[in-house]
């Protein structure tokens, strides 16, 4: 349990400073910025507690937030995507799969560990860009921005994955 | 009784969930509020700290393009001097009047230098930290400068930092004048190029130019009159048609400014005061 606890806290740690350090001074295609710290709730095991899954995700979208001068806003979607994260991975976990299966590619199949993710970061990023473009008067810029920090953040997280596989 | 507890603890993360979303709101809507807590930026403490140390990484790498940035400056200074200096002497029977007036504005002015330690230009709000806070003298509403111009106003400050600010921010409008003439505007940036700000409401009679100088008119206390903010790019129409928009090519580069001063007004209170009444 505490083993869990701490090396969950190690991730988060490695997450945030990886998005605050690095990845916020990237802009790819001159738009979007990838937003890793969101595959923290992707790696959740199936049987989490959910009130655990929303104070997990909450508390590392307030890191990210009180370094990006962002009060509020990732913290906010990310809660909303913890909520999600359980139920969803209920319906694309396969039929046979085991009470407690950890999600990644080998467990969950390839396409449908893919999609998993995709509709997790729509919704991040769905709660993300609204919230941070309360004022907007530019929603078509705004539209723009989710959708290339979006991909960024897909292809971002592929790649990631790739890694884990590996370990 | 049973039964009725299963239930809560099964739903107890809908609670947990509207609470914590219920928080980000509120942080959300304090944040954006003028005064909302500085606690939860990047100017507390601890991520102070960490992004300093990571400005200072950065510092080195740059110090050739800020380099060339300074000396630049350098060159348009000595430029001007000369050019001063050749007015000052045609003049030469005024010299103890304008001589007067320069001093009396640079005593009026103290300078804090500071670094910036973080700094973002691709959202719609940007805002600067710096190295410097209320220890050192900085406050609310003080105006920050760089060698090429200016950068912003000073929004909150905790003691070792202070976030500003940027231009480049929907909230703040810095008020102008083309240089050479009294007609005035404010200064705001639209999002997009972070080079390019606009001047709304010149009116057609002030003629404005291509090229022409935009700087401060020190209307507000929070910076003297004069100090360079960019050249006139392009001219549009109003949407009224019946004054000119202006856009213009800002003279400091927000992505890449380092080092910048905070510009104190000692007559600040006085002038507050007096439009107070």
């Amino acid at each position: 349990m505490i083993v869990t606890l701490l090396k969950r806290l190690y991730i988060v740690l490695l997450l945030v400073a990886f998005q605050v350090l690095v990845l916020n001074h990237m802009q790819l295609f001159g738009y979007g910025t990838p937003l890793i710290y969101v595959v923290l709730l992707l790696y959740m095991p199936m049987g989490s507690m959910k009130a655990g899954v929303l104070l997990w995700g909450f508390c590392t979208g307030l890191l990210v937030d009180i370094f990006t001068n962002t009060p509020g806003v990732a913290s906010g979607a990310m809660t909303f995507a913890a909520l999600i994260q359980q139920p969803l991975l209920k319906v694309m976990a396969p039929r046979d799969a085991a009470e407690d299966i950890t999600p990644n590619m080998a467990n969950m199949g390839k396409w449908n560990y893919v999609r998993y993710m995709m509709i997790i970061y729509l919704i991040h990023h769905l709660v993300y860009f609204t919230l941070e473009c309360f004022s907007l008067y530019h929603i078509a810029d705004a539209a723009l921005l989710m959708v290339a920090s979006w991909v960024s953040s897909m292809l971002l997280a592929l790649l990631l994955e790739s890694f884990r596989k590996k370990k | 009784m049973r039964e009725l507890l299963d239930r809560i603890t099964q739903n107890v993360h809908w609670v947990v969930f509207l609470l914590l979303e219920v928080l980000s709101g509120f942080m959300l809507f304090r944040f954006n509020h003028y005064q909302g807590s500085v606690w939860f930026t990047q100017a507390n403490m601890v991520s102070g700290k960490v992004l300093e140390w990571e400005a200072k990484g950065f510092q080195y790498m740059n110090l050739g393009k800020e380099n060339a940035y300074l000396t630049r400056q350098n060159i348009l200074l000595q430029n001007n001097l000369n050019v001063l200096r050749h007015e000052l002497a045609e003049l030469k029977k005024d010299t103890s009047v304008t001589q007067q007036y320069q001093t009396d504005l640079l005593k009026n002015t103290e300078m804090i230098p500071a670094q910036v330690i973080s700094n973002s230009i691709r959202q719609r709000d940007n805002l600067i930290t710096i190295n410097v806070g209320s220890n050192d003298g900085v406050e609310p509403e003080m105006g920050v400068v760089s060698g090429t111009g200016v950068v912003g106003i000073v929004s909150k400050v905790t003691p070792h930092y202070a976030l500003v600010l940027s231009v480049l921010n929907s909230r703040s409008s810095i008020s102008c004048r083309l240089r050479g003439t009294e007609y005035f505007g404010y200064m705001k940036w639209n999002g997009g190029n972070p080079l390019q700000v606009s001047m709304d409401d010149v009116p057609r009679h002030a003629k404005p130019k291509i090229g022409d100088i935009v700087e401060t008119n020190g209307f507000s206390s929070l910076f003297p009159a004069g100090i360079f903010l960019g050249r006139v790019a392009q001219i549009h129409n109003s949407e009224d048609g019946l004054a000119y928009s202006l856009e213009i090519q800002m003279g400091t580069d927000i992505a890449h400014v380092q080092n910048v001063y905070v510009l104190k007004h000692h007559m600040k209170e006085e002038l507050d005061s007096l439009k107070r009444e």
